[in-house]
Formats: structure tokens, C-alpha cells, sequence
């Protein structure tokens, strides 16, 4: 219990970029270092090591003045609706604090309050309205309209539709999406949800353990994905259409983020993995003209890796 | 009439008859139900799901067959049979049947096992309990059990709190209690929603191997239609506390007939289909629980509603195909034409 205190890498030599307009996929499970990525990016936590840079000027590290404005290009919505807005604020106060942020006179605040809430599809009465009075669906729109109030580059959304309904979900993806149309907003989507993130994002960054093991766009990623873990992630989703199909199950839990295993940490898991695999961690490298994989056999090509069973 | 609805249901070989339930809260204004009369029933060895968003009343169902509804609700009308012998379920003949004949696992298994004590005694107290087993016997099936369940070193866990387990191995400990006395329906209440979706797949696995090997009816309870399109023969819908449709999955998800069960569907989006533009959705919210409703309460968002649904409720009822029943006017009236032409 009082033992000394160690570092765990919750991220590891995490490279992306984010195009104006576009959406960044992230997923994975438990353990995978998503949402740390997310926090790093808004400065919540400091990044240990590497660059962010927006517009090709590095912003780790920022401190004071120059962090605040930086805070206004970067926002991030939340997973869950009844813990990210302030129970004792109303909506067009939580709103309004955004505004201020931005440099908004007081006196042009209503105005704005309105047009951001005409934006979400909130009707206007929702503005004397606190929290509690509010759906899910209706704060994560509220916290949205919050992010949008300073007119940032990037929007980071982390599970921010994973605690609604299905049916409201839809409806918030689908003002997500007119949202990035008619601003050119660009998302970083933190999902473990899969066909959510297919349908929201024109790259995908699949992570595990701290790093990034396949990255691509979104068609190549789910119609052809090539890590193991990313064929296992999308054989474990229960697709309605493909019900009743025998799939390969993934044997085994996600390791200690404290404690991940040698060589490649997904090895233990691996239906695939070989004697290298032990022992060296394999890099994120472009296989063909297509997606970033980073595994020892889809480098060396599968047809190409000899099996470690004898065959009769 | 329940007394025949039983004597039906043992024929029929029930091990959960639900009959015309209703559960309430007390409430200033109306009658404060949330479960609005539901009737259904779980023959043995069945896998059925119970599907449907928040204020549904899915999960107030599952408490409600366990006897465990949070005060101050309670059944207002209704009966719900359990058991073999299909006996009426009280909170009196709870003590009797409750872990043993229906046994329960949910969302968060530590709130189903006690931080405080070691699995290995939680496991044997239940075995020696309702078993009457040894001390010797029960630490013998509780190390079976949890190799059952496939929690790698069971001796090793038997020695350990609950806390100290990941989601998924606690999930597999509270199933080895749940199936450890042969229960004759298991009910799973979201029992994989806060798992990862590798992991889920694992611990529906395993449902559907210990439900086989003991035996054991399920009702599973979901708001993720992959989950129970995959794991159930039988599907409930439920809407603001009643069922909207129900039947077999197979005749469900290739031909839903009600509105609501049409836009849960497409409001998903697929892994494989092409995907469109924008996720069809269902404008506005469930309503909330307990409200008194008039007509049927899917009509303010329904694109099919007319005036007759604000006023007259649907009956559940069968429509063509038998076993297939759906509650909404537009499905069984032929002159409505733009449900059944699509």
C-alpha cells in the first residue's frame, strides 16, 4: 500500500494529425491510454514528452496568457451529462461563462445565448433552465453549445454520447455532424463504441496499452483491418445484421497499464503471435499504400511468417 | 383467471409466468406507474430479452419477478408466478426461491457481492445455505464453480475481495454465485454494459454456456439490440412500461412492426452496411416515468401517429404471423398502408 511511487506510461509515442473539417477517431478499451491522450491534448495533465501543435505551432507546455487562449481553440465535451455542468448555474449562465472567455460584452450575451441554442436544437425557454431540469441528451447539448460559444478549431468529444439512449444518441451524431458542416469544426472522438466512430470519423487510431497499434481512415480501418486486436475489437461487436455468426473471442483481459507485458503487450492475447513477438515491440510502420499497423507479423506479411505449431 | 393463466403456463412448461403487472410509485397527481400492465411469460431453458431505453421499466421488471422493487414502489396490480411449481411470488416466498430458484446478476456485480468478505466465503455461504453442503463440500464446488466460469487461479480468488477483481472476473464471480444452485430462470440485467465489448463478448459466452449446462431459462435485459439479437430466441420491446411488440428475434429484426422497434434499429449505425449521411433518429425524449399517459405514449414522436393514438391505447396483440405481437394501431389496421408497404 505505501510502497514507492512508479510511473505508469499511460501514452507512449502517441503521433497523429487532425485536418481542418475532419474527425479523428480514437478507440479502445480499458487501459488504452484514450482519454489520457484527450486530457494531455487540453493540457489537463502535462505531457512528459513530445508535441502538440495546432496549425503548425507547438503548444505543449503553454503557461498563463498564452494557455488561456490556447484553452479557446481546444474544448472538450464530456461523457457524462450530469457531472460536467455546474448544478448551481443556468444554462445561459454556463453559456454565458464561455462567452466571457471569448471576450463577449455581457450586453450581447443573450443574443448569442439564443443563436447558440437555435444551433444545438434547444428551444430558447431551455436557457432559465438548470441542469437538473434537463435531459441527458439535452446537457450534452447544453455542453456543446458551451464548447461552441468560443468558436474553438477543435472540439474533443470523450464518450460524449456513450451515456445517452440510443434513440438520443442518433440524434446528437447526427447534430455533431451538421455542427463540423457549417463551422468546420474539426473532432477528436474518443469512443469505444466502433460503429459509432465509423460513423463519425474519416480516420481511425486504434489503442492499446498506451500506444497506437493501427491507424487509417475509417474505410480501410473497419472493411479491412489488419492488427489483430483491431480484428478481434470488430469481431466482438454484436452487429444485429451479422447475428448468429460464430466469431473469434478474444481469450484474456487488457494487462496492467503498470505492468504491460514484454515485446508487443497484446502477445499474450494474440492468436497470431509468434517467438518475436516476446520479445521486441514492434513499430507503427505503413504497410502497402494503406493504414499504420504495428505488429511483427502483418509487417512481414502473414502468408510470409512461419507458424510456431508443427503441422502433421 | 391468473389461477387458468398458470395452469396454462405449467403445460406451456414456465419457470416465470408475469401476469397484467403493474408497479407504481406513490405520486401527487395519477397513479405513479411506471410498469403499466405487462404480461409475459420464460418457458425453461429460454433465452429472452427484454429490450428498451431509460424509463422503459426494463429493469424495474427484472425487481420486480426478484421482489426487490426500491420502496416506496411497489406491484399495484398483477401477479407474477415463479418456479418450477410456478409459485406466486411475495416478498414472503422470496426467502424461499430467490438465489436458488431465480437467481439475479446486474450492471455492477459489487453492488450484488460484499466488499467486506472474501468470494470464497460469500460462495460457500450460498452452497451451504441453500445447499445444506459441508463446509469441505461447498469450498470444493465454489473452486469448481469458478473454474466453470473460467477465473484462472480459482484458489488464489477465493481468498480475495471482490475490489481487487476487474470488471470482467467480477461479473464472472457474481454468475458462479448466480448458477451455483441450479437456478431455474437467471435474470441478467445489463450484465455487460459497463464491460468492454471484448471482454462483453467473453461473459455472454459464458451466460450462454452456463445457462445450458445447468439448464437455466435467461431473461436478459438490455438497451443494446446486438447484444440480445445475438444471445435471444424471444424479444420484448418495452415503451414507457408496456410492451410494444414482442416475438421471436428472428421475425423481429428482419420484420419489425412496431415504429419505435423500426427506429431503434436504424438508429444504430451498422459495421458493414454503407452508411448514410445522417442516422435516422427519433425526434424528442421517452416520457418520464409515472406520468399517466392517454392513447399510447409513443405518439407524440410517432411519424405514423393519428388521432386515435392520443386517445385509445394499442392492445398488444398478434397480428399475422402467430407469436408475433405488436401494440400499435398504424400495424394492425390494413387501411393505414404506410406501415405495412414499407
Amino acid at each position: 500500500m505505501f510502497g514507492a511511487s512508479r510511473s505508469i506510461k499511460a501514452v507512449d509515442n502517441v503521433s497523429f494529425t487532425l485536418q481542418p473539417g475532419e474527425t479523428l477517431g480514437i478507440a479502445g478499451e480499458s487501459g488504452s491510454g484514450k482519454s489520457s491522450v484527450a486530457r494531455a491534448l487540453v493540457q489537463l495533465t502535462r505531457p512528459t514528452g513530445g508535441t502538440v501543435s495546432l496549425g503548425g505551432a507547438p503548444v505543449t507546455n503553454l503557461k498563463g496568457q498564452r494557455l488561456k487562449r490556447f484553452r479557446r481553440r481546444m474544448q472538450m465535451v464530456y461523457q457524462d451529462p450530469y457531472d460536467s455542468l455546474d448544478p448551481r448555474m443556468s444554462v445561459s449562465d454556463a453559456i454565458g461563462e464561455a462567452l466571457s472567455v471569448r471576450g463577449l460584452p455581457k450586453t450581447e450575451h443573450a443574443a448569442q445565448v439564443a443563436q447558440l441554442l437555435e444551433r444545438v436544437k434547444l428551444p430558447a425557454t431551455i436557457a432559465q433552465r438548470h441542469p437538473n431540469q434537463l435531459s441527458g441528451g439535452q446537457r450534452q447539448r447544453v455542453s456543446i453549445a458551451r464548447a461552441l460559444a468560443v468558436n474553438p478549431e477543435i472540439i474533443i468529444c470523450d464518450e460524449a454520447v456513450a451515456a445517452l439512449d440510443v434513440s438520443i444518441r442518433a440524434q446528437v451524431l447526427n447534430l455533431l455532424k451538421d455542427i463540423q458542416h457549417d463551422t468546420g469544426v474539426g473532432y477528436l472522438f474518443i469512443s469505444h463504441d466502433l460503429s459509432t466512430l465509423r460513423f463519425m470519423a474519416d480516420h481511425v487510431a486504434i489503442m492499446y496499452v498506451g500506444r497506437i497499434v493501427e491507424y487509417g481512415t475509417s474505410e480501410e480501418v473497419f472493411s479491412n483491418p489488419q492488427h489483430p486486436y483491431t480484428r478481434a475489437l470488430i469481431a466482438a461487436v454484436p452487429s444485429v445484421t451479422r447475428r448468429g455468426e460464430r466469431r473469434l473471442k478474444l481469450s484474456g483481459e487488457p494487462p496492467d497499464p503498470g505492468n504491460p507485458p514484454s515485446g508487443c503487450p497484446f502477445h499474450p492475447r494474440c492468436p497470431e503471435a509468434v517467438e518475436t513477438c516476446r520479445t521486441e515491440r514492434p513499430e507503427l510502420l505503413t504497410i502497402g499504400d494503406a493504414q499504420k499497423v504495428a505488429c511483427h507479423v502483418v509487417q512481414w506479411g502473414r502468408e510470409k511468417t512461419p507458424k510456431t505449431e508443427v503441422t502433421a | 383467471m391468473p389461477t387458468d393463466h398458470v395452469e396454462l403456463a405449467l403445460l406451456n412448461d414456465a419457470v416465470v409466468v408475469v401476469d397484467n403487472l403493474s408497479v407504481a410509485f406513490p405520486s401527487r397527481s395519477g397513479s405513479g406507474e411506471v410498469i403499466r400492465s405487462i404480461s409475459f411469460s420464460v418457458k425453461a431453458g429460454q433465452r429472452v430479452g427484454l429490450v428498451g431505453e431509460s424509463g422503459s421499466g426494463k429493469s424495474l421488471t427484472a425487481r420486480a419477478i426478484m421482489q426487490l422493487i426500491p420502496a416506496p414502489g411497489k406491484i399495484s396490480a398483477g401477479e407474477i408466478h415463479v418456479g418450477d411449481d410456478l409459485t406466486l411470488a411475495t416478498v414472503a416466498s422470496a426467502k424461499k426461491w430467490r438465489g436458488t430458484s431465480v437467481a439475479m446478476i446486474t450492471q455492477d456485480p459489487l453492488s450484488s457481492l460484499n466488499p467486506l468478505v472474501r468470494i470464497g466465503v460469500q460462495i460457500c455461504e450460498m452452497l451451504r445455505h441453500h445447499r445444506n453442503a459441508s463446509r469441505a463440500d461447498a469450498r470444493r464446488r465454489a473452486v469448481e464453480l469458478l473454474n466453470a466460469v473460467g477465473i484462472p487461479n480459482p484458489k488464489r480468488t477465493m481468498r480475495q475481495f471482490p475490489s481487487v477483481l476487474s470488471g470482467g472476473m467480477r461479473q464472472r464471480v457474481a454468475l458462479a454465485i448466480a448458477i451455483s444452485c441450479n437456478p431455474r430462470l437467471l435474470i441478467a440485467d445489463e450484465p455487460t454494459t459497463a464491460l468492454d465489448v471484448t471482454i462483453q463478448a467473453q461473459v455472454l459466452d459464458l451466460l450462454e454456456k452456463m445457462s445450458q449446462e445447468h439448464n437455466s431459462a435467461v431473461l436478459l435485459i438490455s438497451h443494446d439490440l446486438g447484444v440480445v439479437a445475438n444471445f435471444c430466441e424471444e424479444i420484448l420491446v418495452m415503451y414507457s412500461g408496456k410492451i410494444v411488440e414482442s416475438g421471436p428475434t428472428q421475425d423481429i429484426l428482419d420484420g419489425p412492426l412496431h415504429p419505435y422497434t423500426r427506429a431503434l434499429l436504424t438508429s444504430v449505425p451498422s459495421m458493414t452496411e454503407e452508411l448514410p449521411a445522417r442516422l435516422s433518429s427519433i425526434a424528442g425524449s421517452p416520457p418520464a416515468g409515472g406520468v399517466d399517459v392517454v392513447g399510447c405514449a409513443f405518439a407524440p414522436r410517432c411519424s405514423l401517429a393519428q388521432a386515435i393514438c392520443s386517445e385509445i391505447n394499442p392492445e398488444l396483440r398478434q397480428l399475422d404471423d402467430p407469436f408475433h405481437d405488436v401494440a400499435c394501431h398504424a400495424a394492425s389496421d390494413a387501411l393505414w398502408p404506410s406501415v405495412r408497404s414499407q
